[in-house]
């Protein structure tokens, strides 16, 4: 009894440290595919942004209110594009690392699966990043704008504004990423609807006395500026 | 650094010319008769002072009618009209419109190697025998580099300029100047070079207004800057534009200017007086109280909304400030001259250092910009001018006393100075 026990073990011992020994070179050559395109990586992003700064791209992308800048203030282009030249690196050598790997194993599932979703995740991932730069960006022009028109509730407006992209970046995300189906259409339809209804029953019922002052506010304004502007130059 | 160009037909026109001592150029289109009229009217009420000097008349505007009357012109030897052709103007604001016109009139005196070149607004309202007498007289008898002009003005008058703009350039560059940033100036001929040139930086950010003093005090700090009391009123075409566009335009051109000249300006301490020329007419009285009560309501409404995104752009100690005087009574607020000078600092570093988007930047502080502009007028009220005039002095010194915080937050951007 105890000898079958102990062959059964020995003999499952032998097949993990085979299995193992198997998929070690897998794993090694994931782990150099890996680091070699991230050194490519890393250096291709130095001269690319090396090369941006000597002829002088920053400069030339911020001609124009829309420019990069604007968008990513902290970043400046030639670094924002030094970093996704970096990232696409990082995003292959997962890929091509994966494919090593199943180069010294037997099977290919994994890398078949990975190299047909890659492309969405990628694609996913850019809207995501874009819709939440997209929601900083219009929520806090909306705030501005909204305070400077005098705007008791530019905060809601603001905050509004950012929740509905969003919710729409989500609903691209997932529908991007094939996760959900037919749930999340469904489902951003019945929210972003419920949002929009929610807003108007809110401005509507809820807010009607303060929206009608804030509207009132607005209609009398005019001849308060008027009369103000003829007394004060701001220049 | 790339100067105007002139076009073919503005040089072949120079050519002509040959020289010139003084060249007054209008940065805005004119009606060409009209200026002629009142230039012949000029030189001749000038008569024997300026009978020795060439004067060549420039304006924007080149179509044959106005370029076969300037060569009709062209036979009297005191008066020569010269259209030229305007650049190209990238951006379509009014400012960046004047500074382009500006800058080609400096480029065609630069052309003709006048001795002095008085630049005017379009509106032609400081094209009168004084104004020209007392520039011409600054920038070739005084010599001059540059002159200046101090317009007069109620205690409500150019508040942003009051605010901002004066203050700023006169703690940055050290020049007292109550008008950095005017339509009429003059410059000696070896300025006008330097001043038609902009640099590729500003020019390519397409908001390079033209800001003579900023020029004169980093290129020439040698040559000495006048001032002349002009007594006109112009008719700002700003009238209905957005305040806040109106900040960007020009606080958002004087940080960017600050962001450029930053190895000049941190070498400079102190101010220099500028002499002054000409009499100061009386300044209108503004006899009607001012109701201040809407600006500091954009003031509070900023305070309460805004709060996240000053956090990014003033340090905690400011922000402290500001939120004790949400709690004061309309009748005690007051921002007091250094904080104000702090704030303003604060956002031109967050410009330079891009903290947000320059649009955001600029159009967060202009609840701050109403919130001083309620503070200022109830102070000013009940001064007398010339009690007005010492306050305003207070408060200009007062931003140059805070220029060593500016300094340190420059040098030091992430400590944040209690």
């Amino acid at each position: 009894m105890w000898q079958q026990v102990e062959q059964s073990l020995h003999s499952s011992m032998g097949r993990v440290m085979n299995k193992i020994a198997t998929l070690l070179p897998g794993i090694l050559a994931f782990i150099v595919a890996f680091l070699f395109f991230l050194l490519i990586g890393w250096l291709l992003s130095v001269v690319v942004t090396r090369i941006l700064t000597a002829v002088r791209f920053d400069e030339r992308m911020g001609r124009g209110a829309n420019a990069m800048a604007e968008w990513s203030p902290r970043a400046t282009p030639s670094l924002l594009i030094g970093r996704i030249v970096f990232w696409c690196f990082v995003i292959a050598g997962i890929v091509v690392g994966a494919s090593a790997f199943e180069a010294g194993t037997s099977e290919n599932i994994l890398s078949g699966w990975i190299l047909g979703y890659v492309p969405r995740v990628i694609g996913a991932a850019i809207l995501l990043l874009a819709g939440n730069v997209l929601a900083r960006f219009v929520s806090r022009s909306v705030l501005i704008t909204g305070v400077n028109l005098n705007l008791s509730y530019a905060r809601l407006l603001s905050m509004g504004v950012r929740w509905m992209i969003l919710v729409l970046t989500g609903a691209m995300v997932l529908d991007h990423l094939a996760l959900g189906g037919a749930i999340v259409e469904l489902g951003f339809g019945i929210l972003f609807g419920g949002i929009v209804f929610a807003l108007a029953l809110a401005v509507g019922l809820g807010s009607r006395d303060l929206v009608s002052r804030s509207l009132e506010r607005e209609a009398a304004r005019p001849v308060e500026v008027a009369q103000q502007s003829e007394k004060i130059h701001h220049f | 650094m790339a100067a105007v160009e002139i076009t073919e037909e503005t040089k072949q026109q120079v050519e002509r010319i040959g020289s010139a001592d003084v060249v007054v150029g209008i940065a805005g289109t004119v009606a060409p008769e009209e200026l002629r009229v009142r230039a012949e009217g000029i030189l001749r009420e000038l008569g024997s002072g300026v009978s020795s000097l060439r004067f060549v008349f420039a304006w924007p505007g080149v179509t044959p009618q106005t370029v076969a009357g300037a060569e009709e012109s062209a036979g009297s030897s005191a008066l020569t009209m010269v259209p030229f052709s305007p650049p190209a103007q990238g951006a379509a604001e009014f400012w960046s419109g004047v500074s382009v016109n500006q800058r080609a009139v400096l480029s065609l005196a630069a052309s003709l190697n006048a001795r002095a070149c008085i630049v005017l607004g379009p509106d032609l309202a400081a094209l009168e025998p004084h104004s020209i007498q007392l520039l011409t007289y600054a920038i070739l008898d005084r010599q001059c580099g540059l002159v200046m002009p101090v317009y007069p003005a109620a205690k409500y008058d150019g508040l942003l300029n009051i605010g901002i703009l004066s203050p700023l350039s006169r703690a940055l560059y050290g020049r007292r100047v109550r008008y950095p940033l005017a339509f009429d100036f003059a410059a000696s001929g070896a300025l006008c070079g330097s001043l038609a040139r902009t640099s590729a930086l500003a020019e390519s950010s397409g908001n390079s207004l033209l800001w003579p003093v900023t020029v004169a005090a980093t290129q020439f700090p040698q040559v000495p800057v006048g001032q002349v009391h002009i007594e006109v009123h112009h008719k700002v075409a700003t009238e209905g534009l957005e305040l806040s566009a109106l900040l960007g335009q020009l606080a958002g051109s004087l940080f960017q200017e600050m962001d450029l000249c930053a190895s000049h300006w941190q070498r400079i301490r102190g101010s220099q007086a500028t002499p002054v020329w000409g009499n100061a007419s009386d300044a209108p009285t503004d006899s009607q109280a001012i109701d201040t009560q809407p600006m500091l309501d954009s003031f509070l409404l900023g305070s309460k909304n805004l709060d996240e995104v000053w956090r990014l752009i003033l340090p905690p100690n400011a922000l402290l400030e500001l939120r004790k005087l949400t709690r004061l009574g309309p009748d005690q607020f007051r921002i007091p001259d250094d904080l104000w000078a702090c704030i303003v600092y604060d956002f031109a570093l967050a410009y330079r250092l891009r903290t947000m988007s320059r649009v955001h930047l600029l159009g967060a502080l202009t609840p701050l910009y109403l919130g001083w502009v309620a503070s200022w007028v109830r102070e000013v009220s009940n001064l007398s001018s010339a009690a007005a005039e010492q306050r305003l002095e207070q408060f200009a010194r007062a931003w140059e006393e805070k220029k060593p915080y500016l300094l340190s937050r420059w040098r030091w951007p992430d400590r944040f100075n209690p």
